[in-house]
């Protein structure tokens, strides 16, 4: 059922360094990322998988080498971070919504703003996207009214707004209940083969095997394995990879 | 209704009868409230209280020494006030109701508790003459009690009976508010208030006698009051016509309009014409161009490269320029060029942008030129302290200054605190600490004795422009160590969501952080609110006349015409309500507010 990768890359990050003070999150990370492929990014903690992807809408700068995203170069010019951001939505783990606005207002904020469309059309558009992740008839709650997991599909449908061509997810499932998981993954599922591309950080090894085309194995701030899902899960190439899945299989 | 009663008898047994020892303590309690109750009534009405000093001294205490022949202007300014804020009340009326039944139960548990009070309330109280003797004086006979009890009697039972009938029509509540303020002005027409009189050899007649309220306060009040309903209706009006911009303009007047009254309407200014043709014309054309420019070519690859060296350098001529004799309105209007330069960059990227940016721009230069013309001008109001606020007005002048037309300026402090660009940290961190840790007293000192050294030749305040100067900075400092309390905590996690979706730094700031912060230090806020209405009081150190000063000095000196030497206890306790008044009403407002704001829900 997966969506075949369109040859064109969007993402290319050529050897990416990023230093915290004097510890190094990220070692020379390079990648290439296809169109309408998803990518999952797994790893023990701090072994840098959210730096890399908040490197890649400029949440966090790195330092050394170059991030492309779309052909453009991700650099301290205010409109090249701004363009990346317009092309790239983003899930976090803790969902950062906008407790002090509603969810329709949560989601149609940037669009009114930031793509400065009409509020009527925003709205619309807002609802057709919570009719997509399933929840139409919490429009008017605030975020504080709403189970972990709806919120998280709210974050969805805000991220969405912005029809972005690239979706980072950033352990979108790690602060739900068990029960939970499954409603933010089938969302992210039907996101994958409407044909997305997107990179996901998360534990979710069945997510991986299902869903994704590659996926990469982070530790200590390198990429140490990257691989199709069915090679990775089954024969894995390196040590630490085989040590990490016997770990959390 | 039968419900109700049930209900409210049940909560009775459950809260003050539960238990023998409850029993015993609400006898206990009950005894002393009520004991306190009729203890306070003999006091009030008691023969020895002086009322006449403040009911005969009204205008003193509302507007001082303004003069006579101006005094519409007072009137005019509260017009002014109430005719915005029945638009307000009309444009933004959600039309909640309040059912017929809620509004008949209502009363009947203000009329029947009124009824209950009238009845405990003593018939004689005991006082104490200047030889020490005690003596029991009546205080309210029977027959004054028969004409305080019988209409209140009256409209309890008329509520009763209503309430048996289920009547289901609903009104506006707003609407049910302001019908209920008309019975303070109604009550201007009916009720008889002590008022010394003078017979025809100017004597004053003993003993004082009862004189209806004088048409010239329960006219005017009246006239508000048709005021006040009609712009109720045309703000509703405006709202089923859908004027959008009002939105907008709306909260807008509200922070001009005091500004407006202050510089323009109570001060009645001798404006200068060439002044105004040398200075003010001029500098708005100026001043208009410029803006302009820098809104029209700001997205111009060529110049936005130099933005940040054009703010600094319009900031540095701000500040060389200061003490420079030259108009202020120039100085304010340069200032306020490096923040267009600083807020354009946001809003000016697209047509529509532009264009709005422009108005917007024009009409706070045009608004800020004709405030500034306003307070910059002599008053045409001579009065024999130099000032032509006093008493209420003053004290409502300060209040309104010490917020808000200092909370933005907190607003900012706070955010330039915790800027990422050190030189603005820097100075609103000085400014700041500079400003708090000097108490409000020497500032006051500061302004009325100092301030005019600094003041390069040429340029002169009146006392009070400085003062209030000087209040703004006090009370926005502390605004904004509030303020940088709540923008602390946000998470950074709302920082990394707003940009995820790619706001700018502004939009990041006014639309994500500022309304959370804000959120979570109303009841702070509400607290300084609180406290620079009461501080204003301090300027009587200084030689201003405030609501204060003319209660514990002025009237209690007076002996010409009419002798109220000594009558400070009865101007204290008056103003005692009337500062617990107002600030009563500011915390109630709060509570309702942080309710609406769902704080502490989420």
């Amino acid at each position: 059922m997966k969506s075949k990768p369109n040859s064109k890359s969007v993402i290319v990050t050529k050897n990416v360094k990023k230093w915290f003070g004097d510890f190094q999150a990220l070692d020379g990370i390079s990648m290439d990322i296809k169109e309408k492929e998803v990518v999952v990014i797994c790893g023990p903690s701090g072994s840098g998988k959210s730096t890399f992807i908040r490197c890649l809408n400029r949440l966090e700068q790195h330092q050394e080498g170059d991030v492309f995203v779309n052909g453009i170069e991700l650099t301290n010019d205010l409109k090249n971070i701004d363009a990346v951001r317009s092309e790239i939505g983003m899930v976090f783990q803790s969902f950062n919504l906008f407790p002090h606005l509603t969810v329709i207002q949560n989601i149609t904020l940037a669009p009114i703003w930031v793509r400065k469309k009409t509020r009527t059309e925003a709205e619309e558009k807002a609802m057709e996207l919570l009719e997509r992740v399933g929840i139409p008839e919490q429009a008017e709650k605030f975020p504080g009214q709403l189970s972990g997991g709806q919120q998280q599909r709210v974050a969805i449908a805000r991220a969405l707004a912005m029809e972005p061509k690239i979706m980072l997810f950033d352990e979108p499932t790690s602060a739900l209940d068990p029960e939970m998981i499954k409603e933010v993954l089938d969302v992210m599922k039907d996101l994958a083969q409407a044909g997305m591309t997107m990179i996901v950080v998360t534990h979710e090894m069945g997510f991986a095997k299902e869903v994704c085309d590659r996926v990469i194995f982070f530790d200590e701030g390198k990429l140490v394995e990257e691989n199709n899902p069915e090679d990775f899960f089954n024969n894995p190439k390196s040590d630490r990879t085989k040590l990490f899945l016997s770990q959390i299989l | 209704m039968k419900s109700i009663q049930n209900t409210q008898l049940r909560w009775v047994r459950d809260n003050l009868f539960s238990s023998i020892g409850s029993t015993i303590l609400t006898l206990i309690t009950g005894y002393m409230v009520i004991t306190a109750y009729r203890g306070t009534v003999g006091f009030i009405f008691s023969p020895m209280r002086q009322w006449p000093a403040i009911t005969y001294n009204m205008q003193l205490y509302m507007i001082f020494n303004y003069m006579e022949e101006e005094s519409w202007r007072a009137w005019a300014s509260v017009g002014v006030a109430l005719i915005l804020a029945g638009i307000t009340l009309g444009y933004w009326n959600k039309g909640e109701k309040k059912s017929f039944n809620q509004i008949v139960a209502g009363l009947f548990k203000t009329f029947s508790t009124l009824s209950v009070l009238v009845l405990l309330s003593p018939s004689e109280t005991e006082v104490m003459h200047n030889d020490g003797s005690r003596e029991m004086v009546q205080v309210i006979s029977s027959n004054q009690r028969m004409n305080f009890l019988i209409p209140i009697a009256v409209v309890t039972l008329l509520s009763f009976l209503l309430s048996r009938f289920s009547i289901t029509r609903a009104f506006n509540k707003t609407k049910v508010v302001l019908f209920y303020l008309s019975f303070p002005v109604a009550l201007g027409w009916i009720i008889k208030v002590p008022t010394i009189t003078f017979d025809a050899a100017g004597e004053r007649i003993e003993p004082d006698l009862f004189l209806p309220v004088a048409t010239t306060t329960t006219i005017p009040w009246t006239i508000l009051y048709v005021v006040l309903w009609v712009s109720f209706f045309v703000g509703q009006f405006l709202q089923k016509k859908e004027i959008k911009s009002l939105k907008r303009t709306i909260p807008l007047s509200w922070f001009v309009l005091p500004l407006y009254l202050f510089s323009w309407l109570y001060k009645k200014p001798v404006v200068e014409l060439d002044k105004v043709l040398m200075n003010d014309i001029p500098g708005v054309l100026i001043f208009s161009v410029i803006g302009f420019l820098i809104i029209q070519y700001i997205t111009d690859e060529r110049f936005s490269k130099y933005r940040n060296y054009l703010a600094a350098g319009f900031f540095a001529t701000t500040a060389a320029i200061l003490f420079l004799r030259i108009p202020f309105l120039f100085k304010v209007l340069t200032f306020s060029v490096v923040l267009l330069l600083l807020v354009a960059p946001a809003i000016a990227n697209t047509k529509e942008g532009k264009r709005q940016l422009l108005i917007v721009w024009l009409v706070v230069i045009a608004v800020l030129a004709f405030l500034l013309r306003g307070s910059g001008s002599p008053t045409g109001i001579i009065t024999p302290t130099g000032s032509f606020l006093g008493g209420f007005s003053l004290t409502w002048v300060l209040a309104i200054f010490g917020t808000y037309v200092s909370f933005p300026f907190g607003v900012l402090l706070a955010l330039g605190r915790t800027s990422s660009l050190p030189l603005i940290r820097i100075i609103c961190t000085g400014i700041i600490e500079i400003v708090r840790s000097v108490p409000y007293i020497t500032w006051l000192f500061f302004a009325s004795v100092m301030m005019t050294v600094f003041m390069p030749e040429g340029v002169e305040f009146n006392l009070i422009i400085r003062v209030l100067i000087v209040t703004a900075f006090f009370s926005g400092a502390y605004f904004a160590e509030n303020i940088r309390g709540g923008l602390q905590s946000i998470s950074k996690g709302q920082y990394d969501a707003a940009n995820a979706i790619g706001m700018n730094a502004f939009q990041r700031i006014f639309l994500v952080v500022l309304p959370q912060a804000l959120r979570a230090v109303v009841p702070t806020l509400v607290g300084s609110v609180i406290t620079a209405f009461k501080d204003s009081s301090l300027v009587a150190i200084i030689g201003l006349f405030d609501t204060l000063r003319i209660a514990t000095s002025v009237v209690p000196t007076q002996s010409n015409p009419v002798n109220f030497v000594g009558t400070q206890l009865d101007n204290l306790l008056f103003i005692a309500l009337f500062y617990w008044m107002f600030c009563f009403t500011f915390s109630r407002r709060s509570m309702k507010i942080e309710k609406k704001l769902g704080l502490g829900e989420r």
